[in-house]
């Protein structure tokens, strides 16, 4: 193996491009941290409201992300109670029940689900409020709930596929261990293949939920809106982090206003990548648990 | 050699394998004995293994495999059909026992292991499960080496240990066919040792088919020998 | 006991069926409430013609050239220092400084779009505003520029994944005749792992089509039809959002179905290409 020129540009181009990508992201990250920092603090939050009743939702906050963060934390609630059970069902099916067409013709369909722009799924739930509000009663308009619903779609596709993939990579010898004890299809699946699985399943969904609060685009066609306070119901309006750093960057009005951007940038980023973390922490912390011995 | 009425236990006609439309043997008449062990040799990938996923249906489990012929089993009712569409395959696989050739205890404790049978059963007393689990160890020569660790992981026992686990396991629903992929293919000596004795012991109970490539083995413990070679099912 | 067997198997496939009608029902929806376009023969119009509300003129081709520009544009920026990246992650540097970026690149994957936008309105736009020194700095170069660091994680792991793929005895093979690094790729690692580079740059031309945020918030959105990279340019994602607000009942807002069903067609085209290139690589 000689080291000529043309090794050493290969080598050269490779470490350009490296420290290029990394320093563009130090430098996004650092220039948010540094302009942000500032703005960190209980206040960013709560603005006046004293933070335990605001934590009970005695006093409303104004001013404060607190609505923005607990809008945030309801959608995840919502659309992950619609997205889990179908997707979870379906990963099952794919996996352990659908012969080879089949999963092919369904694992496409997924797939394409999965490439569709997120604002289109956004205007999909709009549409489907639109029915809603036609055919069965003109009080429905865009809100919490409709949103959580488009969101569940969008994340639909990931969960299907991470419990598929999940299931379809234990061994044959775990397979067939509980079926040669007497064991049903469905005792099976729940005895012994979804245990075996859990750590991948588990971090498809933190994943899912990383996915769910940082969306913009659907939640934007589908009931957010920039002030809302805490959402009364999942019939009403409500305000979401993103959407709130959004608007911030094109509405904003004076020095203050932009700090609390840049704040509930870091907040945000701190949220997405603690999720991201717990997903892959989870994942190597269970699999070591329930590591078959084969 | 007792002269007298031979006891036929399982009866096979016609049996042919198919995996993924690729024939692997057909055409297979052969009975096997009540109370023997049956050895069955052969070079490898000629579906020696999928000749006992045969007598308990677990190939139904795999896609792309096929089986046809007639299997029928006798449990003490005259023979049954194995594969009569009514025929309920858990009560098959609780009539027939089988133990694979690499350990594959469940991820629990040895106790459970032994109880998950049981309970796939139905079994909820308690003091029946205890002396279950107890009873079944001290036939598998395992009872000394773990009675003070039961709930421990099973996963922590050596290979041998595993391999005697799991057959406790194959036999605490007191089945009367034990199928046994070569068992003790992965093991050290001293364990080949304890196992050929245990089955020794067994065949007083059950019906044996073993594979197993080690001539010794097949010498020591054999009533009779099976070949499986070029698609076809042999005397030795 | 049978019958509950029959019954989980009906409810899990009920649940598949339903998934897979979602994914339909986003099409079927998109296609209906653009009718009344179709219908009234102003299909033409509409995909050919410029956007200009006070006159009449509904024609979304601003937005859908704005569209393939920002994501071409973005593939051009992001295809060599993705490509880079992962030689630099599988050859160059395959031990702990290769798997650091890995992780690195993986961790880029969890930051929210809105985040990029964001930064890229305080820190990029007024950056290239004084570079360029005419315009306000937001143009498909600063869309283009920050995009390409979004899909840039995709098409980075999806080479190394190629690159790991080629088997080892090819490899031992080219440095038994004596091939240099650089020869190994030429001849080998690369041609071996194109169909796998190929379906990573066809989704990351999806993924950038489909984005929105970055759009919305840094190229403009101006509805003339862009003539260079320097121009402000509206997508067909950000044309969505921006329509929203409008009235119900007008054909502005019509248009807006008919731009999600475009993108809906655009992305499912490049999911089947990128299937069928895929498959060529196994």
């Amino acid at each position: 193996m000689g080291k000529n020129v043309w090794d050493m540009l290969l080598g050269f181009f490779a470490w350009c491009c490296a420290i290029l990508l990394a320093g563009s992201m130090i430098l996004i990250i650092g220039f948010l941290i540094l302009k942000g920092y500032k703005a960190i603090s209980l206040e960013l939050i709560f603005a006046n409201t004293s933070p335990l009743d605001a934590l009970l939702f005695k006093q409303q906050v104004f001013g404060g992300l607190f609505p923005a963060m607990v809008g945030t934390f309801f959608l995840i609630l919502l659309s992950m109670g619609f997205a889990l059970p179908l997707g979870l069902a379906s990963g099952i099916f794919l996996a352990e029940y659908a012969p080879g067409s089949i999963k092919k013709i369904f694992s496409l369909c997924f797939d394409i689900l999965a490439g569709v722009p997120s604002i289109v799924i956004g205007l999909f739930g709009f549409s489907i409020t639109i029915l809603l509000h036609h055919s069965f009663n003109s009080q429905i308009f865009p809100c919490l709930l409709i949103s959580a619903l488009s969101l569940a779609f969008l994340v639909l596709p990931y969960i299907i596929k991470t419990t598929q993939v999940a299931l379809e990579s234990i061994p044959l010898l775990i397979r067939l261990t509980a079926p040669s004890l007497g064991a049903t299809k469905l005792e099976n699946i729940f005895l012994v293949l979804l245990p075996a699985s859990i750590s991948d399943i588990t971090s498809g969904i933190v994943l899912a939920i990383g996915r769910c609060a940082e969306d913009t685009a659907v939640i934007m066609l589908t009931g957010v809106v920039a002030v809302a306070g805490i959402p009364k119901s999942i019939f009403s309006g409500f305000e979401a982090l993103p959407f709130y750093i959004y608007y911030i960057a094109s509405e904003y009005s004076d020095q203050s206003e932009l700090m609390k951007g840049y704040g509930a940038a870091i907040i945000l980023l701190l949220i997405c990548s603690g999720l991201f973390g717990i997903s892959h922490w989870g994942k190597n912390r269970l699999t070591a648990k329930t590591r078959f011995n084969y | 050699m007792i002269m007298g009425k031979k006891q036929i236990k399982i009866q096979i006609k016609d049996l042919g394998f198919y995996y993924k439309n690729q024939q692997i043997f057909e055409n297979i008449c052969i009975e096997f004995e009540n109370n023997s062990i049956t050895t069955i040799s052969g070079p490898s990938g000629q579906g020696k293994s999928s000749f006992l996923m045969a007598l308990n249906r677990l190939w139904e489990s795999i896609e792309g495999a096929k089986v046809k012929g007639t299997i029928r089993m006798d449990f003490g009712k005259g023979f049954e059909n194995i594969y009569h569409k009514n025929y309920s395959v858990t009560k098959l696989r609780q009539r027939v026992g089988m133990v694979f050739q690499v350990p594959n205890p469940l991820p629990m404790s040895i106790y459970k292991n032994i109880e998950f049978p049981l309970k796939l059963r139905g079994e909820k007393n308690k003091t029946i499960i205890a002396e279950k689990v107890e009873q079944t160890l001290i036939e598998s020569f395992l009872w000394e080496e773990v009675k003070d660790r039961l709930f421990t992981d099973a996963g922590l026992l050596s290979g041998g240990q595993q391999q005697r686990l799991c057959i406790a396991r194959a036999l605490v629903l007191e089945p009367q066919v034990l199928l046994l992929d070569e068992p003790t293919s992965s093991l050290d000596e001293k364990s080949v040792q304890v196992i050929e004795d245990l089955l020794l012991k067994l065949k007083k109970k059950c019906t044996i088919i073993l594979v197993s490539h080690h001539i010794d083995q097949v010498d020591r413990i054999a009533d009779n020998k099976l070949v499986l070679s070029d698609r076809r099912l042999v005397q030795h | 006991m049978q019958h509950r067997e029959h019954i989980a198997g009906i409810i899990f496939w009920g649940a598949t069926v339903l998934s897979a009608g979602v994914t339909l029902a986003v099409l079927v929806f998109m296609v209906i409430l653009s009718l009344p376009i179709i219908k009234n023969d102003m299909i033409l119009e509409v995909l050919m013609g410029p956007w200009s509300p006070d006159y009449g003129l509904f024609g979304i081709l601003p937005m859908i050239v704005g569209t393939l520009c920002i994501a071409l544009l973005s593939l051009v920026f992001s295809f060599p220092v993705s490509l880079g990246c992962s030689i630099f992650i599988e050859i160059i540097r395959p031990g702990k400084p290769g798997r650091f970026l890995k992780k690195f690149v993986r961790l880029m994957t969890a930051v929210p779009t809105v985040i990029y936008g964001f930064v890229g309105v305080f820190l990029l736009v007024p950056h290239v505003r004084g570079f360029v020194s005419h315009g306000s700095g937001m143009c498909i170069l600063s869309a283009s520029l920050m995009l390409g660091l979004v899909i840039s994680p995709t098409m980075i792991l999806f080479f190394s994944q190629s690159f790991a793929r080629v088997p080892k005895t090819y490899l031992n093979a080219v440095d038994a005749l004596g091939g240099t690094q650089f020869q190994k790729f030429i001849y080998l690692l690369f041609p071996q792992a194109w169909p796998g580079i190929l379906t990573g740059i066809i989704l990351a031309f999806g993924r950038a089509m489909g984005d929105t945020l970055i759009a919305l918030m840094i190229s403009g959105n101006s509805v003339m039809l862009p003539t260079s990279p320097l121009d402000s340019a509206r997508t067909l994602t950000a044309h969505i959002a921006m329509i929203i607000a409008a009235d119900f009942g007008s054909i502005e807002f019509k248009t807006i179905f008919l731009c999600g069903g475009i993108l809906y067609l655009l992305t499912s085209f490049g999911i089947l290409l990128a299937r069928f290139s895929a498959g060529k690589q196994n």
